[in-house]
């Protein structure tokens, strides 16, 4: 018969406080080891993660601007919180909030299980590729997401509770702050939460997932561009091979990213293979004990599901990333499964799980408690031996740095300058700044100015350009191009642009503007003349007002719908106590 | 039969975690070089770089 809990195997597995909050606490150290030296005081920056002193609440942060709402709503909110915590200190409670999150709640995907099955099960959901991998490559919104996948399944497994959870609104709100997250959350809800039986739940658990997804949503279908991507993207983005592993390999243990720059170097050595090849021993020790019948495992199917969607993306965009490019380039939207291994993180529960149940098995076997403490914690450590490198900041990839006083400096200018929206310049995305130590990262001064900034959302990988989606980037383009600085800078205005932002970069010269310099420097200022910038049209301010609108009701909607069922607890309670007083 | 089998246990698992901890050590420190731009004073502004 099988058994949802099994025996749990000596002393270790006792109920109690400190069982409990062990994978707690096991996971904060982890993820203050991965963190490391970004700890410190500064920000993290590192490919997409920016993180400024003062993100204001502007037009394109709430998905009124021109380019493809990447970073809606997780900068609209940045944008709110960083008015109450210093930016500086939430960047670091973000980061260390979702690794730590990811592993107790890894924890509690396996509560039934001993505590060394529970700590192992920590260890994997942290110190993994994909945690260290997007991580490195800053996409902070996708690792909160990851953060509380296991957290929606643990709300929705339970088949004896008909009613959503008062708290899943929030979780379905947290793990949504960007199209990726929002996307994988959204899976994981519906694979775990819907009940054939009852078409009521299914219906407002939809209901509380578009609520929650509606910015970036409605941004993508109201805005200026066609929402279609370069089909090239996906050849670049697709799910590549680290080392040793192929492309399917690395994604069966959670790596396999694009970008060869973000990979640990220790998954390309014979370390990744053997990490790979023990955890899939592992988690088929699991699955063969589970279709036994030896051990029950609440919402399988669900785990299932968000593994093959997680996995098998991965390795569709190793395998046809044609397809996916095609798909990109005809589809609006389409561009948001490009990027091969960004959903992988729905494979990680089910994994996890498998993982944890091989553990208990093992450590049944083994004749005294003190032997099982001893393998369990080694068990918890393995993932740690095999990748050492993701310690300490990844290996130093990530670390804390203050802005020079130029960025603060050229905020002021521009704070200064005419109504109209900024441009930086040299006109490409990236940057890799001597104070960060040479680290690339998406040119802060996007999110640093008090206005709109519009950058070039062009790619470059390898050489290869990935044409970009704004079509308001791409007329900047063609200013820049004139052949005098009046003409350029006349362009420019008429695209609404009333200053620029001047940063000398080797290698990459900015062409002359006719305007007045009001900063030297670093980062010099030229401000243009005022300059009408382009209203979003009524029916789009309307459709995103109606969306933050949706958005906003999610975590009134969690603490209305709490207080109810609190209130409606305390009646019950109430006529309880009075039946039982009655003679 | 436990008195035999917990030392044998402790120092297979000993074993592992050493083994393991080598092997990580060892590759991380041999893996690829980092892809370094050709020019430290002008780097290239790229957003990354795909594996061969």
């Amino acid at each position: 018969m099988p058994t949802r809990s099994t025996a749990a195997p000596g002393t270790v597995s006792s109920r109690g406080r400190l069982p409990a909050l062990l994978p707690t606490a096991w996971s904060l150290l982890l993820a203050a080891l991965v963190l490391g030296p970004a700890l410190g005081w500064g920000y993290v920056l590192s490919y997409d993660m920016v993180w400024v002193p003062r993100l204001d609440l502007r037009a394109d942060t709430l998905g009124l601007g021109s380019a493809l709402p990447r970073a809606v709503p997780s900068d609209a909110v940045v944008a709110v919180l960083d008015d109450v915590v210093p930016a500086v200190l939430l960047q670091k409670l973000v980061l260390l909030g979702a690794l730590t999150v990811a592993g107790a709640g890894a924890a509690a995907l396996v509560h039934e299980r001993s505590v060394p099955a529970r700590l192992v099960a920590a260890t994997l959901a942290v110190w993994n590729p994909f945690v260290v991998e997007r991580l490195v490559i800053g996409h902070w919104p996708l690792l909160v997401g990851y953060a509380v996948l296991p957290w929606v399944v643990v709300a929705l497994r339970d088949r004896e509770r008909p009613r959503l959870p008062s708290y899943l609104p929030l979780l379905l709100l947290l793990g949504s702050l960007s199209a990726s997250a929002g996307l994988a959350t959204a899976v994981a809800a519906l694979a775990v939460g819907v009940r054939r039986s009852d078409a009521r739940r299914t219906l407002v658990l939809l209901a509380w997932l578009a609520a929650a997804n509606a910015p970036w949503v409605v941004a993508g279908l109201v805005q200026a561009s066609t929402a279609t991507s370069d089909p090239a993207g996906a050849e670049l983005f697709a799910t590549a091979g680290e080392g040793l592993l192929t492309g399917p390999s690395a994604a069966l243990s959670f790596g396999g990213i694009w970008n060869a720059e973000v990979v640990p170097t220790s998954r390309t050595g014979w370390a990744g293979l053997a990490m790979t090849v023990l955890l899939l021993a592992a988690a088929a020790v699991g699955l063969l004990r589970v279709l036994r019948g030896r051990v029950h495992v609440d919402a399988l199917g669900g785990l299932v599901v968000c593994w093959g969607v997680g996995t098998g993306l991965a390795v569709l965009s190793w395998a046809a990333p044609g397809a996916l490019g095609r798909l990109a380039a005809d589809v609006p939207g389409g561009g948001l499964v490009r990027d091969g291994s960004r959903l992988l993180g729905l494979a990680v529960p089910l994994v996890v799980v498998l993982v944890a149940v091989a553990v208990d098995a093992l450590l049944e076997r083994l004749p005294d408690p003190a032997t099982r403490v001893l393998v369990g914690g080694v068990l918890a450590l393995l993932p740690l031996s095999l990748m050492p490198d993701a310690a300490w900041g990844v290996a130093g990839r990530l670390d804390a740095v203050a802005y020079p006083v130029a960025y603060d400096d050229a905020r002021e200018a521009v704070s200064r300058a005419p109504a109209g929206d900024a441009v930086s310049l040299p006109f490409v995305s990236y940057r890799a700044p001597v104070w960060n130590d040479s680290r690339r990262v998406l040119d802060p001064l996007g999110r640093y100015l008090d206005r709109p900034v519009v950058v070039n959302d062009e790619l470059v990988v390898s050489g290869t350009r990935i044409a970009g989606e704004d079509p308001r980037a791409a007329r900047v383009v063609t200013a820049l191009d004139a052949p005098s600085p009046g003409e350029r800078s006349a362009l420019l205005r008429e695209e609404g642009i009333s200053v620029v932002v001047v940063e000398q970069i080797e290698g990459y010269p900015v062409p002359a503007l006719e305007g007045t310099a009001t900063l030297d420097g670093d980062l010099a200022v030229i401000e243009l003349g005022a300059a009408d910038t382009p209203r979003p049209s009524p029916t789009r301010r309307a459709a995103m007002a109606a969306a933050w609108l949706a958005w906003l009701l999610v975590p009134a909607g969690a603490v209305a719908l709490g207080l109810r069922r609190r209130r409606q607890a305390r009646r019950r309670t109430l006529g309880d106590t009075r039946r039982c007083a009655r003679p | 039969m436990g008195t035999v089998v917990a030392p044998l246990v402790s120092i297979v698992a000993g074993a592992v975690l050493g083994v393991t901890t080598l092997m990580g050590v060892i590759s991380s420190q041999t893996g690829a070089p980092d892809q370094s731009p050709a020019n430290a004073e002008a780097p290239a502004l790229e957003y990354g770089t795909v594996s061969e």
